[in-house]
């Protein structure tokens, strides 16, 4: 992958190898921080808006469980304990979900919230397989932040196929199962050397979309980023190549309430080196380093 | 016509400036190429109306709200929204619904005008039997294309149905045919190599899935509707659902003792839905008297009986459906087989079940090839009446 400078012109392979060694370096100490560009600065605005008032937003998330055949909803000694609500079951049955309390049972679609009392349900995943994730009234005062925006760390370049093409089974960005293609690697300018990332493709769920998604861990893992990794989209530009802008990786939904598990590494998908963009950990105990920029 | 009146309508208008009533050539920026429609607003402050054209196939949107320099187009069908700021003549904003991972935003643009019609050539028009290769595996669909008042149009039909009506251009050897239905984001894009087709289908902001298509020997290159699901034919097919007003309804009802009963599996979601629901009511008025009923098995999104009903309500009223219509359950292909176990295979929406007069299942057809696609669109009607027809033939039992 090349680097793909905003206002520049896409520099020469044998600059960049030169160049690799610098590029993190400098974006961790802030020299290259630029301006936000607008689309990036909206995407952001729009994911805080997201966030603080989604009813599904992982900031109001109190728990998330495989229904299996059936869960328990509601008293206190139930496998998902709900305050003011009375014993309700969510069962699970040849793909299909049901709410069923009160003498009542309805069905529930995956994919869509539904409401009980104070809370939202949303069941999700495979057919079979469906996880149920449960939304409070409340929700966590947090807002996303970021490190500064770095143009050195946004490359184009193409996707090797993968050797091995099949399917896996990973967590998604909403600790969720779900069946990932194997959809090939990308090269990455690094110090000390190029490191391939493996490139999945996961389903969104409905119609024919889907993410190309890599999932990386990188130095800044427990030091200032979230511990576990983060993900970031490879997003065709439409020309056969790829744009991979580490200003858009963002975290795991594990890294905002511990409701969610949170994704296993993938293999090989670890830059030694800091990765001082995208969006940072901003709670749990992990303190901010200084200068963080938080969504305006 | 109905373009004309629309544009009276916008001419009429005393706004205050900027006015955003007019033609818009509107597109959405995905991250493979621009996906361009028509936004036809008029009206005046407090009454304003807008449609989404693909073309020559238009919809009404929900909702327009204008303010200042703002305006917000609501497509409520699909929980989503158009927003932008009126910039002389620009309209500059996102095209957006809410996800369960984050906000779905996509760029929008338009400027005042219409798209230009262009005609495809004869090496285009015609039907195509296509491959998608995508990290999934490879799939075949067929691409139906021809032209109509508007140039290029046609859609694109997989297994289980089509996807609705694309309006395109060519440009040399380059085309691009788009659909976008306020949820649904599809562009086609593709070049003509002699009888070889090449190009990449883009869903959503950023799904590429390249694809090559060879002019149709007229061989089958797709499953047959009827070969998609299966059915237990050893007894008469049971169901069993309320309707709208609450009151259960099943096969057992004197309505379908004795009668050929055409059982249509749909949702108000589903775009092909809406293609069949004319069909199927065009069929009902045509042999109702000779001893045929329709019922219809909604399976709508929210689960929630009231919200559902009001939706099924709007459906059949705005389709004029005289028959009745009930609801099942939810829309999720699983879900909803689980609902009808004598089923095998449920894969699609719209799905349609035939029952002879013994109330047994004597063919089930998957999908819907809506009036997008032109000659199979005829021939399945054709079909459909050949098999009422000679399902009335049958003795009562």
């Amino acid at each position: 992958m090349e680097r793909r400078g905003r206002g520049t012109n896409a520099p020469r392979r044998a600059a960049l190898a030169c160049g690799l060694g610098i590029w993190l370096a400098l974006a961790s100490a802030g020299v290259l921080a630029a301006q936000i560009p607008s689309d990036l600065a909206r995407e952001r605005t729009d994911y805080a808006g997201w966030l603080a008032t989604a009813p599904t937003s992982p900031l109001a998330a109190v728990a998330q469980q495989p229904i299996g055949s059936a869960l328990r909803l509601g008293p206190s000694d139930a496998d998902i304990p709900l305050d003011g609500v009375a014993e309700h079951r969510i069962t699970q049955r040849g793909g299909a979900v049901a709410l069923e309390g009160n003498g009542a049972r309805r069905a529930v679609p995956r994919g869509a919230p539904v409401r009980l009392g104070r809370y939202t349900l949303l069941a999700d995943g495979p057919a079979g397989r469906a996880v149920l994730t449960v939304f409070g009234p409340t929700r966590a005062d947090r807002r996303p932040a970021f490190y500064e925006y770095t143009p050195s760390l946004v490359f184009t370049g193409p996707l090797t196929p993968a050797e091995h093409a099949g399917t896996v089974r990973v967590l998604g960005v909403d600790g969720i199962e779900v069946e990932a293609a194997e959809a090939g690697s990308v090269l990455v300018p690094a110090p000390g050397g190029r490191v391939r990332l493996r490139v999945r493709r996961l389903p969104t769920g409905g119609g024919e979309e889907s993410e190309l998604e890599i999932y990386f861990r990188d130095g800044t893992n427990g030091h200032g980023s979230y511990p576990a990794g983060r993900f970031v989209a490879l997003v065709p530009d439409g020309s056969g190549r790829y744009r991979l802008d580490f200003n858009r990786a963002r975290n795991p939904f594990c890294a905002y309430s511990s409701a969610y598990p949170c994704p296993a590494p993938w293999p090989g998908n670890t830059i030694a080196a800091p990765v001082a963009a995208g969006e940072r950990y901003a709670g749990g105990g992990l303190t901010l380093p200084a200068g963080p920029s938080a969504v305006p | 016509m109905k373009r004309l009146a629309w544009a009276a309508a916008a001419g009429l208008a005393t706004l205050a400036s900027p006015s955003p009533a007019g033609s818009w050539r509107a597109a959405l920026d995905l991250a493979g190429g621009t996906l361009p429609f028509t936004l036809e607003i008029a009206g005046a402050a407090g009454s304003w109306k807008a449609q989404l054209c693909n073309g020559r196939v238009c919809q009404p949107l929900s909702d327009v709200r204008v303010r200042g320099d703002s305006i917000v187009l609501e497509i409520a069908d699909y929980a989503a929204s158009i927003a932008a700021v009126v910039r002389g003549d620009s309209l500059d904003g996102t095209y957006r619904n809410v996800g369960n991972r984050g906000p779905r935003v996509i760029r929008f643009r338009a400027a005042r005008g219409r798209w230009p019609v262009t005609r495809a050539p004869a090496t285009l028009v015609g039907r195509w039997d296509a491959t998608f290769f995508s990290d999934f595996g490879s799939s075949p669909r067929v691409f139906e294309f021809r032209n109509g008042p508007q140039g290029l149009e046609g859609t694109m039909i997989s297994n289980t149905g089509d996807y609705g009506h694309f309006a395109g251009t060519v440009r040399g050897d380059s085309f691009a045919l788009a659909h976008f239905d306020g949820s649904f984001v599809y562009l086609l894009t593709g070049t003509v190599h002699g009888d070889t087709l090449r190009g990449v289908f883009h869903a959503g902001p950023r799904t590429e899935t390249t694809w090559i298509a060879l002019r149709s020997t007229g061989a089958p290159h797709l499953k047959r509707p009827t070969e998609i699901t299966g059915a237990d034919t050893t007894a008469p097919f049971r169901f069993a659902f309320p309707d709208l007003d609450g009151h259960l309804v099943t096969e057992r009802d004197p309505r379908f003792e004795g009668k050929v009963v055409l059982v249509d599996i749909f949702g108000t979601w589903c775009p092909t839905c809406h293609d069949s629901a004319p069909a199927l009511v065009r069929l009902y008025r045509k042999y109702h008297a000779r001893g045929l009923e329709i019922v219809g098995l909604a399976y709508e999104v929210t689960g929630d009986t009231a919200a559902d009903a009001r939706q099924v309500r709007r459906y059949r009223d705005k389709f004029r459906i005289p028959f009745p219509l009930l609801l099942a359950g939810i829309n999720d292909t699983e879900a909803a087989a689980a609902t009808l176990p004598q089923l095998h295979g449920f894969t699609s929406f719209p799905t349609t079940v035939f029952l002879g007069r013994d109330g047994r299942v004597r063919r089930v057809h998957a999908g819907f090839y809506g009036p997008a696609t032109g000659a199979q669109h005829e021939r399945l009607i054709r079909e459909f009446e050949g098999e009422i027809e000679r399902l009335l033939a049958e003795p009562s039992t």
